[in-house]
């Protein structure tokens, strides 16, 4: 019981990531990622634009800054990489913070690079519209509008600067007129197409980021839904388990009540007859020792019969093989024939007994085995007028075979499936026992995970029958 | 001399026939209807021999065999279980504390026939 209440599930959600911080984790690499692209497409594109389109401007500044991006990359991978290592918890919020500082470095670096590149002449100024993009997958509406704002206002200080004379500006020699950067409608035009296209990409960018975010909330609130339902089952599960295992017992308390208080009155009875039969209390006339003797009978047919009732819900619950262990069937055997030899000897039956040497010990109830076993051989001697009762064991791969043989009465054709049953007894013979024996053997037997079947007449011999019942060798029982 | 033997079980009739068979040989025969009684009995009489019922009021057999072995004193008088026969079969669901685990020297089946209970008592005297 203790598994289900220790669930499975629970301890792996402690140790999982929620999918809202795996995918900030993901967003955080590919920032890194893009900018470690980003430093070979800006020296291509110096490149391309010095040695191809013979632009002049100094490109110095451009590898210093590409140098720059470099190391602040790196920190920003090896403190990524510090984050990750923290391994679970809510770092949501750590992660959006650690986002919101890559963008902010980013869009100082755009603009420090623009400075040296050109400024307003740069197409590359349109550039912001990807961090800002970059920015909505992870960041709230708010935050993104921010941000964006922040590169308009930087872009637009530089523009300014350089406008105004306060910072040197550096002209693209052979892409744009020398003069550009002190025109009005361009500088305008420029900055309200960038502006326009910051904040639209923002609304865009963010609302679709936001349905997504919304969805994935609603996938982890379903699963967590989902979990705490089957935990709530699972609980109610292993009380009902705990129930039925409480019933299970007072029934088998209340039992053995039963047997106790029916038996006790009986014994007494038996006892008191015994002793008269005895000679203890005074000599008997031969009627009354009759009388006597046929009351003894039924006596001990009642107290059968109480044993055999009571077994029968003892064995359905699983009680016997509670003391299962490995058991020497050869033992279980030798010690079913002591009881028996002498009945057989009175009556003048041979008891052959033919068991390997070498029999391999099996799992199982010895107590029941033996009541099995006795059960069989003692039925095989009461059915055998004369003859021999053989008790045969022999090794099959898997099980181990149990033959009860005899040259007796055998048992009618059409009476043969019912064998087993409870209350059978055989037309062809004055009724003795409870007819619970063969049924409770047959419980026995499937209790240990074999299998009990009869054949009659036995074919060897023509007449009697053959009681086969097979017990595994590794049994896994029926613990209930 | 005569031996003496400790008879506890918690039900009259059934002592009043067991006692008759083992006055018979004759033995003593020293009578105790619950295990605490029969604990008692058992200090101030010395017995050779103990038959004990398992199901008793107060203090069942199991539980009065259990401090029997423990006593450096009583521990070697051989005790005999009495049982019915479905608590001899397997382990049984009477409302006892103790297991068949117990190291006591026998069992014997309730009810049981004269001649087999003088018998067993006799193998555990001369032993």
């Amino acid at each position: 019981m203790e598994t289900l209440n220790d669930s499975p599930i629970t301890t792996e959600a402690e140790h999982e990531r929620s999918p809202q911080e795996a995918a900030l984790r993901i967003w955080l690499k590919v920032l890194i990622t893009t900018r470690w692209t980003a430093i070979p497409v800006v020296i291509i594109a110096s490149l391309v634009a010095t040695r191809v389109f013979n632009i002049a401007f100094p490109t110095a500044p451009v590898y210093y800054i590409c140098v720059f991006i470099a190391l602040y990359n790196l920190a920003l991978l090896l403190q990524a990489r510090r984050i990750e290592a923290r391994g679970a918890g809510s770092l949501v919020r750590t992660i959006r913070f650690y986002g919101s500082i890559h963008i902010v470095l980013d869009l100082v670096t755009l603009t420090v690079l623009l400075h040296f590149t050109g400024g307003i002449e740069n197409p590359f100024i349109f550039y912001f519209v990807l961090h800002i993009i970059g920015a909505s997958i992870a960041l709230s509406r708010k935050e993104v509008y921010l941000l964006a704002s922040t590169a308009l206002f930087m872009v637009s200080l530089l523009v300014g600067l350089e406008y105004a004379g306060v910072l040197p500006h550096v002209n693209l020699v052979g892409f744009a007129p020398p003069l550009l950067y002190q025109q009005v409608s361009h500088i305008l035009a420029v900055l309200v197409v960038l502006a326009t296209a910051l904040y639209i990409s923002t609304y865009m960018a963010t609302s679709v980021a936001m349905e997504l975010r919304r969805r994935q909330q609603e996938v982890i609130e379903l699963r967590e839904r989902l979990l705490h339902e089957r935990t709530g089952q699972l609980e109610k599960a292993s009380i009902e388990i705990a129930k039925l295992e409480e019933e299970k017992q007072r029934f088998l308390h209340f039992l053995g009540i039963a047997a106790h208080d029916l038996k006790a009155p009986l014994t007494a009875i038996q006892g008191f007859l015994w002793i008269m039969l005895g000679g203890y209390s005074g000599e008997l006339s031969d009627k009354q020792k009759n009388m006597l003797e046929r009351s003894s009978r039924r006596i001990t047919e009642l107290l059968n019969l109480i044993s055999d009732l009571l077994d029968i819900p003892r064995i359905e619950t699983g009680q016997t093989m509670q003391d299962i262990k490995e058991i020497s069937l050869r033992e279980v055997v030798r010690r079913s024939l002591d009881d028996l030899r002498n009945t057989a000897k009175e009556k003048g039956i041979k008891l052959k007994v033919e068991i390997p040497q070498n029999l391999p010990r099996i799992q199982g109830s010895s107590p029941r085995l033996q009541q099995v076993i006795t059960n069989l051989v003692s039925n095989a001697i009461s059915y055998t007028p004369e003859g021999t009762v053989t008790i045969r064991i022999t090794e099959k791969a898997k099980e181990l075979q149990v033959e009860v043989i005899d040259t007796g009465i055998g048992i009618p054709p059409d009476e043969l499936p019912q064998v087993f049953d409870d209350f059978f007894r055989a037309s062809n013979v004055e009724a003795r026992g409870t007819g619970l024996g063969l049924s409770i053997s047959r419980r026995i037997v499937e209790a240990h995970g074999g299998r009990i079947w009869v054949e009659s007449p036995y074919p060897e011999n023509n007449r009697g029958s053959k009681f086969t019942c097979t017990l595994p060798k590794k049994n896994k029982g029926k613990k209930k | 001399m005569t031996k003496k033997i400790l008879l506890v079980d918690d039900d009259v009739d059934f002592i009043e026939s067991t006692k008759t068979v083992l006055e018979s040989k004759p033995y003593q025969v020293i009578v105790a209807y619950e295990g605490d009684e029969g604990l008692r009995k058992a200090r101030e009489e010395k017995p050779d021999l103990i038959l004990l019922d398992i199901i008793m009021p107060v203090k069942d057999g199991f539980t009065a065999a259990e401090q029997l072995k423990k006593d450096p004193e009583l521990s070697k008088i051989p005790t005999l279980m009495l049982t019915s026969y479905s608590a001899r079969r397997s382990e049984t669901s009477i409302p006892v504390s103790r297991g068949f685990s117990l190291e006591v020297d026998d069992y014997i089946d309730k009810p049981i026939r004269p001649e087999e209970l003088l018998a067993t008592v006799e193998k555990y005297l001369n032993k």
